[in-house]
């Protein structure tokens, strides 16, 4: 079998928000929506403080709660663990964006216009619309346009930049490492082999596909 | 099933330089001509350092080209008044008229003189980015060329945003404009306020993130926890600028703590630690020579520095004969004096800087400094090395590096000075895991630190110093900052006025000092990538000023603060818009370290918008419209546009009477280049470039450091004792003195063969005291500044996408302070606060961290807009505008720190 997963190396990751950037640009989504990010997070108190940079988003959940809720099944499982959703199918209920605990969804219903209604669109907005994600769910999708071409070319997804995700790609410090973790050879597998890991809201069972590492065993 | 790559079937390789870090390499994918995303170049993977990325900036180059507050064609000013309350009224004219205009003042300055009655250029001209501007400005260098002299001293931040104090010394001691660890080798480094992680580029964030993931140990001492604390093993909260306390402690604990364990075969060889001292604090000498004297423990008995099979003393005092040469003609004659070795010296100046005694200055306890001493030098393996291409070197991974205010105005010389003595003590300077430099901007050549390794006549690295004896002190200052007359140091390349005391042409517009010319006003100012109303301190004045002068020309990409009172607005092409060639690789700022060098191609991805125009175009045309064409196509075959056209190996010169496209100007140098790195055998043009969009060769490791040549041409550095500075600061002082001149006497005490530790924070306590007039306990905290990865350097305030990405920082927000401390005061995340400095106040929104210290508030990056666009909007504070200029506060080498006190209030609620 193969899952997808995405694992993040906060030992690495400094908060350049490269990913988040790299992707907008990629996926063009509306201003203010990030399907990536890096939180800027503080643990402790004056002096004993410590500061840590969070890469978010789609978790890609084993048993998701996005797709409990959603009552047309828009939202579904592929087989290579990636999340998605039928946008022909949503109706934009937006139950999925209250249930998901990693707050990686969202409902955008007018189209991108970065400096406002006032200007209008710019070339670039027009030219990649995605008029098909207008007043439905969208979040990250593992950019799985690119998985899909890369399996069908013998292509590596997390190895090929055409076959993996625009922010793994643009990560400048290397700390977002895309695989398959049902391969045991995988790059993301011996990352979690070697490294102690954690997972966002552990507690809620999701099945979480979205590792975090944080010092080398 | 194949099918087209979700990445795009059309993607146009570039570069992004936006800022110094750079530049980076990248594809831009483009549909219908339409730019519409930036990529990795990851075809360039396997020969750049950073793997064929780019960090956020280069993402907001796309809204950049489309964005709709972009000035779309030339434009004059139709309100002669000038002021931030008067609406400039500027309208739409042709390039004709826009050309003309400026030609006619360009032709009426050539024909009444270049020079006013001051003795001033009267055109000047300001550039913005650390340097970096000339890579988005095409061939305006040959057109500039063609005006001189011009007037670069206006600066917009040069020498008190940058690491000013590294620049000028780092180039004395080891040809290192800027310093950093070999990180890919060094194992543990202690960063004063350094914040690499937002201004080291890509290469910076992928080597620090390579060296974490292999357990270097990075300890981060600042008062406020930045991007970098935050990836530190342990951060070091200390008072604002008292690091040099800190600094002196650790080389205590090295000198009176661990002497055995120190480098003692590298301060013999490569420094000037034997070299003996003299009572009037000037090296002995040879009487016949005149070279400096050593004591030679194995004939017992002084000889010169550079006499062969000796084994010079490092420790001691002895009695012994010979001449001391001092300032201008001083010369004592000495028999059976007591003399001190430079390392004795050292010892004995160090001592009473204790850790203990540095705890209490910086407000950090005296075991930290103590321990991380120790683990420096565990750390060091004094002892071992390792082969680079071949050659066996030292291998000594620890570094210290120093942060932007930390290197700033007073204090600034003392950090410097520290730190490279901490890497001289266990050998660490310039060899493998050690404190290495990156560039040259003084030195020459700029193309090869390596080959600017000069053999001065005492041993030590030669140093172009702007001339203090008598006969060649440059008296009256040839440009308004009065680089080359106040500053010895600042040397007289290219750069150097844009490292002077830039805050001194500023000053002067309002009041010269006495015995100084009254500063003239330049009659023509160009101005691009750069908003000196913003960036510089005291930014309400500065726009006064800006104001006041009497024709400004600003290449303008949106209006912005500066430009509001520009005559004529010129749109050039955008990053993503225009055509040039730049110069890549070898070892080029920050931590740009490359195993190849050679040339990247900017080259348009998408139609120009509007009527802007590439800016090799405007060049040729004010060369033309100037009468200046065959003086613009000479310095172009010279190299102007980067590389020379024509050298022994190779002719693609232009012919200097024609008037030549851009893309004829650029192909000749793509040709140029790839005959330069190929020593004329390829000559690959303007196409290849395009297609492939770069062109590269190996870079040997070995030059990475300068040992190896230090070593072949037996060169020292000159540490720890600056005789030369010292020598340098009383004829200085003396030339000032003979001009009546007593108002740079405090710089002058700078000039000190071992500094003296001084109580900084007192000084700027002091400063602001008598300058103001008020008692600095109404004005409780110290307000320092941070950088942000996602604005610094960049010019992309106006970038939607940028601003939405940065905001995911917390401390984008407004005035950070620390939680306790505002839950103290009443305050809580969120307030509206007023923020008050000695100068002037302003307004934000209050943001509450646990990591800072409760008295230091901070604010990041530089806004405070309310001309440009989109910023305008932002309500984000600068400390600019909070930040006096006085020449009390400015350093020997001409710079200040990014430093102000103040007291805050609340003037409403969180929403």
């Amino acid at each position: 079998m193969t899952r997808y997963v995405m694992v993040a190396d906060i030992n690495r990751c400094v908060g350049c928000q490269t990913c988040t950037a790299a992707c907008k640009h990629t996926n063009a989504t509306a201003p203010g929506v990030q399907w990536r990010k890096v939180l800027d997070f503080e643990v402790g108190t004056y002096p004993n403080v410590r500061r840590a940079f969070i890469p978010v988003g789609c978790n890609h959940c084993l048993d998701a709660p996005c797709a409990d809720v959603c009552p047309t099944l828009a939202t579904y499982k592929r087989p290579d663990g990636i999340v998605s959703i039928n946008y022909d199918l949503c109706i934009g209920c937006a139950y999925c964006i209250q249930a998901c605990p990693y707050q990686a969804r969202d409902r955008v219903d007018v189209p991108n216009k970065a400096y406002g209604k006032e200007f209008g669109q710019m070339k670039h907005e027009q030219k990649v619309p995605h008029s098909e994600r207008r007043a439905v769910a969208q979040k990250c999708t593992f950019c799985s346009d690119r998985i899909d071409y890369g399996t069908a070319n013998g292509l590596t997804p997390g190895i090929d930049p055409d076959a993996t995700p625009a922010c793994a790609n643009a990560c400048i410090a290397n700390a977002l490492i895309f695989g398959d973790i049902d391969n045991p050879n995988s790059n993301v597998s011996e990352l979690l082999r070697t490294h102690k890991h954690f997972q966002m809201h552990e507690e809620l069972e999701t099945g979480s596909g979205f590792y975090y590492l944080w010092e080398r065993k | 099933m194949t099918q087209e790559s979700p990445t795009g079937k059309t993607k146009i390789p570039t570069y992004c330089y936006q800022c110094v870090a750079g530049p980076d390499l990248l594809n831009v994918r483009v549909e219908d001509g339409i730019a519409t995303e930036i990529q990795p170049n990851f075809g360039a993977a396997d020969c750049t350092p950073a793997g064929g990325k780019v960090c956020v900036k280069a993402f907001g180059l796309i809204q950049k080209v489309y964005n709709p507050h972009r000035i779309l064609t030339p434009m004059k000013r139709t309100n002669p008044k000038k002021g931030r309350e008067e609406d400039p009224k500027f309208v739409p004219i042709s390039w004709d008229e826009a050309l003309d205009a400026i030609a006619e003042k360009v032709n009426k300055i050539q024909a009444e003189g270049k020079i006013d009655a001051a003795g001033y250029p009267r055109v000047a001209a300001s550039f913005g980015g650390g340097g970096t501007s000339t890579y988005y400005m095409g061939t305006f260098p040959a057109f500039l060329s063609t005006l001189t002299p011009i007037d670069m001293g206006f600066g917009s931040g040069q020498g008190v945003k940058c690491y000013h104090s590294e620049h000028l010394y780092g180039e004395l001691w080891h040809r290192a404009f800027i310093v950093a660890p070999d990180t890919p080798k060094c194992e543990y480094i202690i960063s004063f306020g350094m914040n690499i992680e937002a201004s080291g580029g890509v290469c910076g964030v992928r080597r620090h993130a390579d060296a974490r993931d292999r357990g270097v140990k990075r300890i981060q001492v600042e008062p406020h926890l930045s991007q970098t604390g935050a990836a530190s093993s342990e951060w070091v909260p200390i008072k604002p600028k008292t690091d040099p306390a800190f600094m002196y402690a650790l080389i205590h604990v090295l000198l009176h703590e661990q002497r055995d364990r120190l480098d003692k075969v590298f301060l013999r060889d490569r420094t000037g630690s034997p070299y003996l001292v003299a009572p009037n604090g000037y090296y002995l000498r040879d009487p016949e020579t005149k070279k400096p004297l050593v004591y030679d423990l194995k004939t017992k008995q002084a000889v010169p520095f550079d006499t062969a099979n000796i084994e010079p003393a490092l420790e001691g005092q002895f009695v012994l004969s010979g001449i001391e040469l001092g300032a201008d003609d001083d010369r004592w004659e000495h028999q059976d004096i007591k003399v001190t070795t430079a390392f004795e010296k050292l010892i004995e100046h160090m001592k009473p800087f204790t850790p203990l005694w540095a705890a209490r200055v910086c407000d950090v306890d005296n075991k930290i400094i103590r321990r991380i001493a120790l683990e420096y030098l565990d750390h060091a393996k004094v002892g071992e090395t390792i082969e680079v291409d071949g050659r066996t070197m030292p291998l000594r991974p620890v570094a210290v590096t120093l942060g932007k205010t930390v290197n700033n105005g007073w204090g600034g010389y003392h950090c410097c000075w520290a730190r490279t003595m901490l890497a001289v003590l266990v050998g660490a300077l310039e060899v493998p895991g050690g404190t290495i430099g990156t560039t040259v901007r003084i030195n020459r050549p700029a193309s090869d630190r390596n080959d600017s390794v000069k053999l001065s006549e005492d041993g030590f690295l030669a140093y172009p110093m702007n001339p203090t004896d008598k006969e060649n002190w440059l008296a009256t200052p040839d440009v308004r900052n009065a680089n080359r007359t106040l500053v010895p140091l600042v040397g007289n390349s290219a750069w150097s006025q844009a490292l002077g005391p830039t805050h001194l042409a500023w000053m002067q517009q309002d009041k010269g000092p006495d015995h100084w010319p009254q500063a003239t006003k330049p009659d023509l100012w160009f101005v691009y990538r750069t908003n000196p109303a913003v960036s510089f301190w005291d930014t309400n004045q500065i726009t006064k000023t800006i104001a006041t002068f009497p024709f400004t020309v600003c290449f303008a990409y949106t209006r912005d603060e500066t430009n509001h009172m520009a005559d004529i607005l010129l749109p050039d092409r955008t990053d993503l818009e225009g055509l040039q060639l730049i110069r890549i690789g070898g070892t080029k700022f920050i931590e740009q370290f490359w195993d190849h060098q050679g040339f990247a191609l900017r080259q348009p991805v998408t139609e120009p918008q509007g009527d802007t125009r590439d800016f090799t175009w405007i060049s040729t045309e004010l060369a033309k419209r100037c009468n200046m064409l065959e003086q613009y196509n000479k310095a172009l075959n010279r190299g102007a546009a980067g590389v020379a056209l024509k050298t022994d190996k190779y002719d693609f010169s232009l012919d200097v009477t024609q008037e030549h496209d851009v893309e004829t100007i650029w192909d000749a140098n793509c040709k140029a280049a790839s005959a330069e790195i190929t020593g004329g055998k390829e000559q690959q043009g303007l196409d290849y470039y395009k297609e492939k969009g770069y062109r590269l060769t190996d870079f040997p490791r070995i030059k990475w450091y300068l040992t190896a040549k230090m070593e072949d041409e037996g060169v020292r550095y000159e540490l720890p004792y600056q005789e030369t500075l010292k020598r340098v600061g009383v004829q200085l002082g003396r030339r000032l003195h003979e001009k009546g001149i007593s108002w740079w006497d405090e710089q002058l005490e700078e000039y000190e063969a071992l500094p003296d530790m001084m109580d900084f924070q007192a000084l700027w306590e002091g400063a602001l005291e008598r300058n103001f007039g008020v008692d600095i306990s109404d004005y409780p905290f110290w307000l320092v500044t941070s950088r942000s990865m996602q604005y610094a350097w960049g010019g992309n305030v106006s970038i939607q996408m940028i601003r939405e990405v940065s905001k995911n920082i917390g401390t984008h927000g407004g005035l950070v302070m620390n939680t306790g401390r505002a839950h103290k005061m009443g305050l809580k995340d969120g307030d509206r606060v007023e923020i008050t400095s000695p100068l002037s106040a302003t307004r934000g929104i209050l943001v509450t961290r646990e990591g800072i210290r409760p008295d230091t508030l901070m604010l990041m990056g530089q806004f405070d807009h309310w001309a440009t666009p989109f910023a305008k909007d932002f309500n984000v504070p600068s400390m600019n505008a909070l930040v006096p200029m006085l020449l009390d506060l400015t350093d020997s080498s001409g710079s200040g720190a990014d430093l102000a006190r103040v007291k805050i209030k609340k003037i409403g609620e969180a929403k």
